[in-house]
């Protein structure tokens, strides 16, 4: 089958689907298999086999993240307008503080949790 | 500086454990230590009020038109700062707001920078002075927008400018008014809490210089987080007293 044959579109579709399918697996078995991990975290929570740690772990990240993210976002907006407008400094430095701070008041919040969760 | 703190900490126990025991026990909250009561967090704050009213007072004493000295000079650099963010913001009738965004500008600013000191723990990384200034500041915006709309008008601005939209508008706009609450108060207190915790943690590890790095994002965070507390507050009362004209 040559390469420009109509079908060889459709089976590398699916050769990366299939790729895809394999990754989630591979990753879903690895998680499986961090049980060990709960047998050093005995004395630290409630529960024998808690999740705790890592969730707290992986919700900063996320949430640290996505933060990073949105505020590379809104200074790359400010910087532009700046760029393009001189004169409106004042006014666009109010408003790039403003929303940095939202921002990274909602990273905060998970925070919080994070701190209220963990022992 | 730790040890004169504590030292004006011991002294306001000694004086005062008695009353502040008395209210604590009326109001249902158990201290965990009956004999001190008070801890270093309401020094440190009795000190920047200190602070502020020496201030004035200085600057009052020694106002002069023709050759106005240094004090003045700060007292007018700080009020002209204030008062062109608020005309931004608020656009007209922010004359009557103007001391209170003040002191609440220089109260959390110096509160903040008290924990640069070392051996020192941020006043606002006690929960409860945030959420103290945000009960303030919620109460303050309100009690104003009340007063320049009347009850009715007031909760009619929470319709939104659409009436067709108004059962869907008015419990989002409620819920995110008594969110300002929270948002106000954990902003502060995380912002403070994670930089001395972030400071502590990077001290254990390399004890020379790095820290300084850690000591300046608590610095450049503490300047940016009473600015922004600031502006909030303009904003809310913006909000809150405008829709007077149609």
């Amino acid at each position: 089958m040559s390469l420009n044959h109509p079908l060889a579109a459709i089976l590398r579709k699916l050769e990366k689907n299939m790729r895809t399918l394999q990754y989630a697996f591979m990753a879903l078995a690895a998680l499986f298999m961090a049980s060990p991990a709960f047998a050093q975290a005995a004395g630290g929570s409630s529960t024998a086999n808690s999740w705790v740690p890592i969730g707290a772990g992986i919700g900063m990240a996320i949430a640290s993240g996505l933060c990073g993210l949105g505020q590379g976002r809104a200074t790359a907006s400010a910087t532009e307008a700046l760029a393009r407008n001189p004169g409106a400094r004042a006014g666009i430095l109010t408003m790039l503080m403003l929303g940095l701070a939202f921002m990274e008041s909602l990273a905060l919040f998970t925070l919080l949790i994070v701190f209220a969760k963990v022992k | 500086m730790l040890r004169l703190i504590n030292l004006i900490t011991h002294f306001l126990n000694h004086w005062f454990a008695g009353p502040v025991d008395a209210l604590l026990y009326k109001l249902g909250i158990h201290p965990q230590h009956p004999s001190r009561p008070i801890g270093n967090t309401l020094t440190l704050e009795l000190i920047v009020f200190a602070g502020m009213i020496l201030f004035c007072i200085l600057v009052r004493s020694s106002l002069s038109v023709e050759k106005p000295g240094k004090p003045q000079h700060l007292a007018e650099w700080v009020h002209e700062f204030v008062e062109g963010q608020a005309q931004q913001v608020m656009g007209h009738g922010f004359v009557p707001h103007l001391p209170v965004l003040t002191c609440l500008l220089i109260f959390i600013l110096f509160c903040n920078c008290f924990g640069l000191l070392p051996g020192i723990d941020t006043p606002t990384a006690n929960p409860s002075v945030p959420l103290g200034l945000a009960v303030f500041t919620f109460l303050y915006y309100n009690w104003h927008g009340v007063r320049k709309q009347g009850p009715i008008g007031y909760l009619r601005h929470f319709m939104g400018p659409v009436l067709l939209l108004s059962p869907l508008l008015f419990p989002i706009e409620i819920i995110s008014n008594l969110a300002r609450v929270m948002s106000l108060t954990v902003r502060l207190y995380a912002n403070m809490f994670a930089s001395d915790l972030l400071t502590l943690v990077f001290f254990s590890l390399v004890p020379l210089g790095i820290p300084i790095v850690f000591l300046g994002l608590h610095f450049g965070v503490a300047l940016i987080q009473s600015y922004i507390f600031m502006l909030l507050t303009m904003i809310y009362l913006a909000e809150a007293t405008a829709h007077t004209e149609h």
